[in-house]
């Protein structure tokens, strides 16, 4: 995809570059191809207009009104009053700092397991087929089916959830002790993260995996004669190779990690954990339309800064193929 | 048998590449088999605190699908609704998706790559962005305002609690998605190809529907399958847009039914085998369209 897109840039600078050298017949036919270019564009950028850039220039007008839906008050400009209030409300920066410290937790965790997962992987053995299918069964399940089975595990009590049962079985945890995993916000935060990286590292491993796949051995026979041991190979050949691979894959999942909001629903009623969630909470249970717009703003200014990085990324990587 | 030939990459030892296999596998299937096995548990085995059921039993399935009970017509609905959301959106956005993305990949025009880029990053903007507005604009129902006027060409009533105001909001998330993946499909088709369809008579409309799309089906089916798994999970929109038993779908069924802490673990568990299930066997199955999907897209979130 990346080699094609490549392609396509380079095309595109010669191009404009002979531009003037064509003749005009050949002009004619470049207008004729490029007007159905347009003809092909004109239904996804009218339905993208409409239902996504429209709504999210709405949502920043929003967010400089007074707009709440139950008291009756009628909608007027407030100025910057939306802000003032949720920056010097503690709840959204502890939401904020919960929906951070997530994304970073679950991003180390996973890219690291990832990384390995991929180099396991990457290796000749027999039944590679069979382990590489079956890595991604945590992938496949439905984020609410797993919400719900840590739910289950985390169960407290005596003889409760999976997880009390083996650290018990296992010495790690004094059979006295039953703590009730979910009842802090610290908890719940954590274990958010324990389930959302079971589910999401898989998506890192097949990333990196299709990375490791494009490196040559060449480097490595090379290593290998400079007398290279396993970590001199990673850290000197694979990790230079690997990093525009992992960069993509990691600001992919930051961006995708710090908008957690669906599995913390099923932990939690507590709607600091994340600050996608007391969004949420702030426009569908309290209907404050104009606070919540203004919420969202903030977790969107935090992802366009991402991906504006994240374009970078690419096209470097585009240019470097 | 077949000798396995080693080569330069196989950097990891034997010993440890086959201890970090089994930890793996282990880390992968062991929950999954957990939520199976308790799904075959009764309460009471569960509060003895027996991880695999000494007597396994269908009583939780049972429960679940009985004819007169309250869980299956919500189940049969939501699952209803989840499959018709998902595959319309998925349709729809390849309709869309498929024309642009034939522009973006066989068509030299001014401002190409730029676009392909807007469009991307609408892809991985949080649906938090836009919910708000969305919520408002399906509470009212499309309309089309007309210019210098306060009067309103009214295209639809309120679409909140029906399948449109869900596909119309995913559909928001999966054209980009489209675009991106089917552009990169599209640039594989050699240009020979195209050129000689021009020569045999063929116009532009007929080259992209007799020669691109046709040599394109295995990566359009994998946008396909990837794209309506997406759609299945999703949790924010449905959560925002639909309060009716009727018109609700899976992800939110299974929040409501751990919203009922009353409810035995085994119950809830077999309604998430029953959910999750035909995806991971969707996924097992087809699973280099899967990983395609993944690495050839690289945008989801």
């Amino acid at each position: 995809m990346d080699r094609e897109l490549s392609e396509g840039l380079s095309q595109e600078i010669a191009f404009s570059a002979k531009g003037t050298g064509l003749s005009g017949r050949a002009v004619k036919h470049e207008r004729k191809r490029w007007a159905f270019a347009y003809l092909l564009l004109i239904p996804t950028v009218i339905y993208l207009l409409a239902i996504f850039i429209y709504p999210i220039v709405q949502s920043l007008v929003w967010s400089f009104m007074h707009y709440d839906l139950l008291d009756g008050s009628p909608v007027r400009f407030d100025g910057i009053q939306n802000y003032i209030q949720i920056l010097t409300d503690g709840q959204f920066w502890y939401s904020l700092w919960n929906a951070i410290w997530f994304t970073l937790f679950t991003c180390t965790v996973e890219t690291v397991l990832g990384f390995f997962c991929a180099l396991l992987l990457n290796q000749t053995f027999r039944g590679r087929t069979f382990f590489r299918a079956s890595i991604i069964i945590p992938w496949a399940i439905l984020t609410m089916v797993n919400g719900l089975l840590w739910d289950t595990m985390l169960q407290p009590g005596t003889n409760g959830g999976a997880i009390q049962i083996v650290l018990h079985a296992l010495h790690i945890l004094p059979s006295s002790s039953n703590p009730v995993w979910l009842a802090t916000v610290t908890g719940t935060v954590f274990w958010a993260g324990i389930a959302d990286i079971w589910k999401m590292t898989p998506f890192m491993t097949l990333l990196m995996l299709a990375g490791l796949q494009s490196l040559s051995g060449d480097l490595y026979e090379a290593a290998m004669l400079d007398g290279a041991g396993f970590w001199k190979k990673i850290w000197y050949v694979t990790l230079p190779q690997l990093t525009p691979t992992i960069i993509i894959a990691v600001v992919l999942r930051v961006m995708g990690a710090f908008r957690v909001y669906d599995i913390l629903t099923e932990f939690t009623g507590n709607d600091t954990t994340s600050v996608t969630y007391l969004t949420f909470d702030n426009a569908f249970r309290y209907f404050y339309l104009g606070k919540a717009s203004a919420m969202a703003w903030v977790s969107t200014l935090f992802i366009i800064a991402l991906i504006v990085y994240y374009i970078r990324a690419l096209k470097r990587n585009m240019e470097y193929a | 048998m077949k000798k396995l030939q080693k080569t330069s990459t196989d950097i990891i030892p034997t010993g440890y590449l086959w201890g970090g296999l089994v930890l793996l596998l282990l880390f992968s299937v062991l929950p999954f088999l957990y939520l199976i096995s308790t799904s075959f548990s009764n309460q009471v085995e569960i509060n003895a605190g027996h991880l695999i059921p000494h007597h396994p039993t269908l009583f939780n399935y049972r429960q679940l699908f009985s004819g007169n009970g309250p869980y299956v017509a919500h189940l049969v609905s939501a699952m209803r609704n989840s499959l018709e959301v998902s595959i319309l959106t998925t349709i729809l956005a390849l309709v869309f998706g498929s024309l642009a993305a034939y522009a973006f990949a066989r068509i030299r025009f001014p401002f190409r790559m730029s676009g392909l880029f807007a469009i991307l990053s609408m892809q991985v903007l949080p649906s938090v962005s836009i919910v708000v507005p969305l919520y408002i604009l399906f509470r009212n129902g499309l309309s089309i305002p007309i210019p210098f006027t306060h009067l309103a060409f009214q295209l639809t009533g309120p679409l909140l609690n029906t399948p449109w105001a869900l596909i119309i909001a995913y559909a928001s998330g999966t054209i980009p998605y489209v675009v991106w993946m089917v552009t990169g499909y599209f640039s594989t088709v050699p240009k020979e190809l195209e050129e000689s369809a021009y020569i045999d008579g063929c116009g532009m409309w007929g080259a992209m529907l007799r020669i691109i799309v046709p040599l394109s089906i295995p990566g359009l089916a994998a946008t396909f399958i990837f794209s309506v798994l997406n759609n299945f999970d999703e949790f924010m929109f449905a959560n925002a847009f639909t309060s009716t038993y009727r018109s609700q779908t899976i992800p939110i069924f299974i929040s409501q039914l751990v919203g009922k802490h009353s409810l035995p673990w085994g119950l809830m568990c077999a309604a998430g085998v029953v959910a999750t299930i035909p995806f991971v066997i969707l996924s097992m199955v087809f699973y280099r369209w899967i990983v395609t999907g993944v690495t050839a897209g690289a945008v989801k979130g």
